[in-house]
């Protein structure tokens, strides 16, 4: 995973139904947006769903924590 | 609903006599070329250049093949037996795109059957949503939601070699004989796909849906920088095409056909003892 040079990694959400709310269901390895949108798509394809959306983990901002998001240092780990 | 406000036809019986062959014939044409695209993602399942890239190609075939049974069952209304479509046929019966007459060598050439080809045929069978003959409409649409992330995957893989100058180079190779292919796979200004749009069975002709299917992949061609037939500077028109050796029943070139090895596994061949019954 991520072994090529220029992979970047996008996180994944997604609804089974209108009415729920968007769950992070994962992460994939993926050179562009179009890859990432087939990649999800087609890897995490056991529930039909409603609506499914990616976004490159660098998108995403630290609130509360200074680690980058997604991450879990050693420290917090034990 | 159907196109120019006519009535439509609900099954094969209703369709005009005159339109039966070459309806048969666009079907038969869709459906060879899906199961053999499929089984050329298939070759790809353990040799892509990532994981991820390998369950796509998995995906794709089983989208692939499941859309070519779905035309092949089609057919039996049309007077086919669809074990025979599918298991007895000769290479030249096949109504296949010369793209899949052997494998790609590279991964390079799979992507122009992912981006190109793929595409090409998504174009036709667009045409065919709101068709005269009704019993396409749900399984067009059903078709073009699974296409979509074929596409995105053609596309994505497109940008991403194009990031080196010796990835262009390779794509340029690749993408040129099949640039050519599927610009002609349309068809010229006779025959079956002019005739199926000036009975509303299509919602276009050849002329249209090569402009469509242009503007589909001449985008990220543009920018990608690669050179190919039309595309020049960020902007794209439909070339001028040579139509030496086109055969226009088969759509496509004349000479040639299926190698023998795909002949073999595409009918399986292997399997004839199972068939039997």
């Amino acid at each position: 995973m991520g072994h090529l040079s220029g992979e970047h990694l996008y996180e994944i959400f997604a609804r089974q139904k209108r009415e729920d709310r968007l769950e992070h269901i994962g992460t994939i390895s993926a050179p562009n947006g179009s890859l990432a949108r087939a990649y999800a798509w087609q890897t995490y394809d056991e529930q039909k769903w409603f609506e499914m959306v990616v976004a490159p983990r660098e998108a995403f901002e630290a609130v509360n924590r200074d680690e980058s998001p997604f991450t879990v240092s050693p420290a917090e780990a034990t | 609903m159907s196109q120019k406000g006519t009535a439509g036809y609900r099954t094969a019986v209703d369709v005009p006599e005159e339109l039966h062959a070459d309806l048969a014939s666009l079907l038969l044409s869709l459906a060879d070329n899906k199961r053999l695209l499929g089984m050329r993602y298939a070759e790809w399942l353990l040799g892509a250049p990532t994981l991820e890239a390998g369950i796509a190609c998995s995906a794709m075939a089983q989208d692939e093949w499941g859309h070519s049974r779905i035309l092949y069952a089609m057919l039996k209304d049309f007077g086919k037996d669809p074990a025979h479509l599918e298991h007895e046929r000769e290479a030249d019966e096949y109504l296949n795109s010369e793209l899949l007459d052997e494998p790609p060598a590279e991964w390079t050439g799979l992507v122009a059957l992912n981006f190109l080809l793929d595409a090409a045929l998504s174009v036709q069978i667009e045409s065919l949503k709101d068709s005269r003959f009704e019993p396409l409409h749900y399984k067009v649409r059903k078709v073009l939601e699974e296409e979509r992330f074929h596409f995105e995957h053609g596309r994505g893989w497109l940008a991403r070699v194009a990031q080196t100058d010796a990835g262009r180079a390779a794509l340029e190779e690749a993408l040129e004989p099949a640039w050519i292919s599927c610009l002609r796979w349309f068809g010229g200004g006779s025959g079956l796909v002019v005739r199926l749009a000036e009975a509303g069975i299509a919602d276009a002709g050849p002329d249209e849906l090569r402009a469509r299917w242009l503007d589909r992949v001449a985008p990220a061609v543009a920018e990608a920088g690669l050179e190919l037939a039309g595309v020049t500077d960020g902007s794209w028109a439909v070339p001028e095409l040579d139509w030496t050796g086109w055969d226009p029943a088969r759509r496509r070139s004349g000479e040639g056909g299926l190698n023998d090895e795909t002949l073999a596994a595409v009918r399986g061949d292997k399997n004839r003892t199972m068939l039997m019954d």
